[in-house]
């Protein structure tokens, strides 16, 4: 037992870095990146309008996360429109559905989406909830889809487990509880008790069981002393909090987001839970960084679900960030958050894979030749690079976290430049071919193949 | 010790704001023998409309000008009760039940998708009171002042709903209309003023538990289906039409909530609705219930 590693030690090797500089950009020339030039197509390209079915929440409280996420699309398509279209001929043209309307009916919306409306492509979903539901219709239906959120890890795991037609883009689910952890072991090591507070959901679930299991590796003192699952969509948190401070714990962990965290940390402000004890969530500015206030204190871990927060990488370091920002703030009036981000890099994954295919075959590309091309594709986003893997379909990006601070070139806080926690997303995953395992695949890997650290 | 008083004040809170939504739902059916599906939408308006007034229109004004606005959010539920009752609802009276079902579902989804017109997606916040009036200690733990100006505020509502129900002449005529409306009628009564005015005050309640938290909780979408579901379990409990049960079903959802939350949390959502299911076991019509 002697030999077992420092903390410190693991953490730099599971390449934890915390630096904003650290993450060495290469946005030079070469670059397959968003905006390249456009070659002729080879052959003759229909001149028939590309649709695109973009399903999320137009309605209720998921509409946070939906509009964003719809935006996103629609600015890519306009802009791919602009060029011409679609290999220079196709214009994107693209069908809204609301995800609001229940799992059951979401399912035969897509149907009819396919077999009335014909359309070429399906895009969207916000919830986890619907993604196992759509994915297996969506390879019945033999409908080639991009699914930007509802990141499960259950939907490669479990439901579809050998995608052929469905893709997704956003992080996998199970980085939000690791990453928050990785953040927590690096920034507070001594704590020795933490409460939860979690939506009670898939996400909020999958949080805890991800949170607890990585900490249990790298913080085998911390125990966890309160839980509270309060409703998804609640704003009244005010027996939660009560509750996570009667347990008086070290750290709070949270997954709120949305206008449930808005409603949350003012309550908690008003209670005084942020001066007793530190806070870390995995998704308190991912959902509209607009949303929340300069009120909010600085210093609390706020994840943006693993994945993307338009600050990062800052200034013209990746210049992809910095103009899809500016276009998106002209086009909208507000900032992208990484659903926007999302449904932007799964367009543009889409145009890239449709001029690849074009290139080896010419013509307009059949859907094996697209899906051939988008397994293994890597692509610059706004937020770095995506790798779609091939046996899973699933796309991987470095998760990110950070500090809330306020600046004032912003009227909300954003992720403090200086101290952005950056984690290569190989590291926090399952390995292709790891056993399909429960809860998740990635908790079996952490819990099987994890150093345990000393107490 | 204080932590229970802390505890006693949330389930206290929860219960105010219940109590404003479900009394209106539980008066209007009262009168009217409609079940407004409409009115979870209707706080909302309240909500939407306090927050958008205090958090944006007005901010910045004096905190005195901004407690004034509050009531607006009740106000402007009020208003499109005032409207729709006579316009549109009174042609279902004397229709079958599915009908009145319909009808109110369907305003319940105009009235979410106009607000997300007007409103965007976003949740909108009016916290700037909420922080004005900061927290007392209650021993070693602080709770928010402005909670108890919310429990205040729904001990007002139900005093005054009572004198008004039992200690006017309005009220009389309310319950008699209530107990026999043709009867009533033919005594001489205005129905058809009676039932706007029943309406409106029922559509006013919910907007002022709206309002009244606006400055607490953001406004978001979807809060007002929300909070119909919950009203229903209250007057569940207590008994569709009863206001004394709207009063003991949300001092009852409130304090089992708290102690749900406390002490089994991973079944927080289901402690409710096992206790409906128990209510409606013992007693079909709710505690305060008439049976037809």
């Amino acid at each position: 037992m002697s030999n077992r590693p420092t903390r410190r030690d693991f953490l730099s090797q599971l390449g934890v870095t915390t630096a904003a500089m650290a993450v060495g950009s290469v946005a030079g020339a070469g670059v397959a990146g968003i905006a390249h030039a456009q070659e002729k197509p080879k052959g003759t390209i229909p001149a028939t309008p590309f649709k695109i079915g973009h399903m999320t929440f137009f309605t209720g409280a998921g509409a946070v996360l939906g509009e964003p996420m719809y935006k996103g699309n629609v600015l890519a398509a306009e802009e791919i429109n602009a060029q011409g279209g679609l290999l220079g001929k196709r214009k994107i043209e693209i069908l809204k559905a609301d995800e609001a309307a229940g799992t059951d009916a979401n399912t035969k919306e897509m149907r009819r989406l396919k077999l009335s409306e014909h359309i070429d492509m399906f895009m969207g979903i916000t919830s986890s909830g619907n993604t196992p539901a759509l994915g297996p219709v969506a390879e019945e239906l033999k409908l080639l889809t991009i699914f930007i959120d509802g990141c499960t890890d259950f939907l490669f795991d479990k439901a579809v487990p050998n995608p052929r037609y469905i893709f997704r883009i956003t992080n996998i689910q199970s980085a939000d509880g690791s990453t928050c952890a990785v953040g927590v072991a690096q920034t507070w090591p001594n704590i020795k008790t933490y409460a939860n507070i979690h939506p009670d959901y898939a996400y909020g679930r999958n949080c805890f069981d991800h949170f607890g299991i990585v900490t249990k590796k790298l913080l085998p003192n911390a125990k966890s002393v309160s839980e509270a699952w309060p409703k998804l969509f609640s704003t009244d948190f005010t027996p939660h909090i009560t509750k996570t401070l009667a347990a008086k714990p070290d750290l709070l962990v949270t997954s709120l987001w949305g206008g449930d965290y808005v409603a949350f940390y003012k309550q908690a402000l008003q209670y005084g839970l942020f001066d007793k004890m530190k806070v870390a969530t995995t998704l308190a500015l991912g959902s509209a960084p607009q949303s929340i206030g300069k009120d909010h204190p600085e210093g609390v871990l706020t994840g943006v679900h693993a994945n993307y927060h338009f600050t990062y990488p800052a200034g013209n370091r990746w210049p992809l960030n910095k103009t899809f920002v500016e276009k998106y703030k002209a086009r909208w009036n507000e900032y992208p958050n990484f659903q926007a981000e999302g449904a932007y890099t799964a367009t543009y994954a889409l145009k890239t894979a449709l001029e690849k295919a074009n290139k080896l075959i010419g013509g307009w590309p059949d859907d094996d030749a697209v899906i051939g091309q988008l397994e293994g594709m890597m692509i610059a986003g706004p937020g770095g690079y995506v790798s779609i893997r091939p046996d899973n379909h699933q796309g991987y990006k470095d998760a990110i976290t950070g500090f809330s601070k306020n600046v004032p070139e912003y009227p909300f806080p954003i992720l403090d430049p200086s101290r952005i926690i950056t984690i290569p997303i190989r590291n926090i995953t399952a390995p292709p071919g790891w056993p399909k395992g429960e809860p998740t695949s990635t908790y079996t890997w952490i819990e099987q193949t994890w150093p345990q650290m000393k107490a | 010790m204080d932590i229970l008083v802390v505890h006693l004040f949330n389930a206290l809170l929860y219960a105010s704001v219940l109590f404003l939504i479900a009394g209106g739902l539980s008066l209007i059916y009262g009168v009217m023998r409609i079940v407004n599906l409409a009115h979870g939408n209707l706080f909302a308006v309240g909500a939407f409309t306090t927050a958008s007034a205090v958090g944006v229109w007005f901010a910045g004004s004096t905190s005195a000008l901004l407690f004034l606005l509050v009531p607006i959010g009740a106000v402007a539920a009020a208003a499109i009760g005032a409207v729709v009752e006579p316009t549109l609802l009174r042609r279902f009276y004397r229709r079958p039940e599915e009908y009145q079902l319909l009808v109110t579902f369907g305003l319940l989804m105009i009235l979410e998708d106009v607000m997300r017109f007007l409103w965007g997606p976003y949740p909108i916040s009016a916290s700037v009171l909420f922080e004005k009036m900061g927290s007392l200690h209650v021993g070693d733990y602080i709770y928010p002042r402005y909670n108890l100006l919310v429990i205040a505020t729904g001990v007002l509502a139900a005093l005054f709903l009572w004198a008004f129900i039992y200690r006017t002449k309005f009220g009389v005529v309310l319950r008699a209309t209530s107990q026999d409306m043709r009867r009533a009628s033919a005594l001489g009564v205005n129905v058809n003023l009676v039932y706007v005015e029943a309406f409106t005050i029922g559509c006013f309640m919910a907007g002022l538990g709206g309002a009244i938290i606006a400055p607490s909780q953001p406004a978001v979408l979807g809060m007002g289906v929300d909070a119909l579901v919950l009203s229903f379990i209250v007057v569940v409990i207590g008994g569709l039409g009863s206001l004394e049960g709207a009063l003991v079903g949300a001092l009852i959802v409130g304090v089992i909530r708290e102690i749900g939350i406390s002490v089994f949390p991973e079944i927080e959502l289901a402690v409710l609705y096992l206790i409906a299911a128990g209510v409606l076991f013992v007693r079909p019509a709710g505690l305060f219930g008439r049976t037809a």
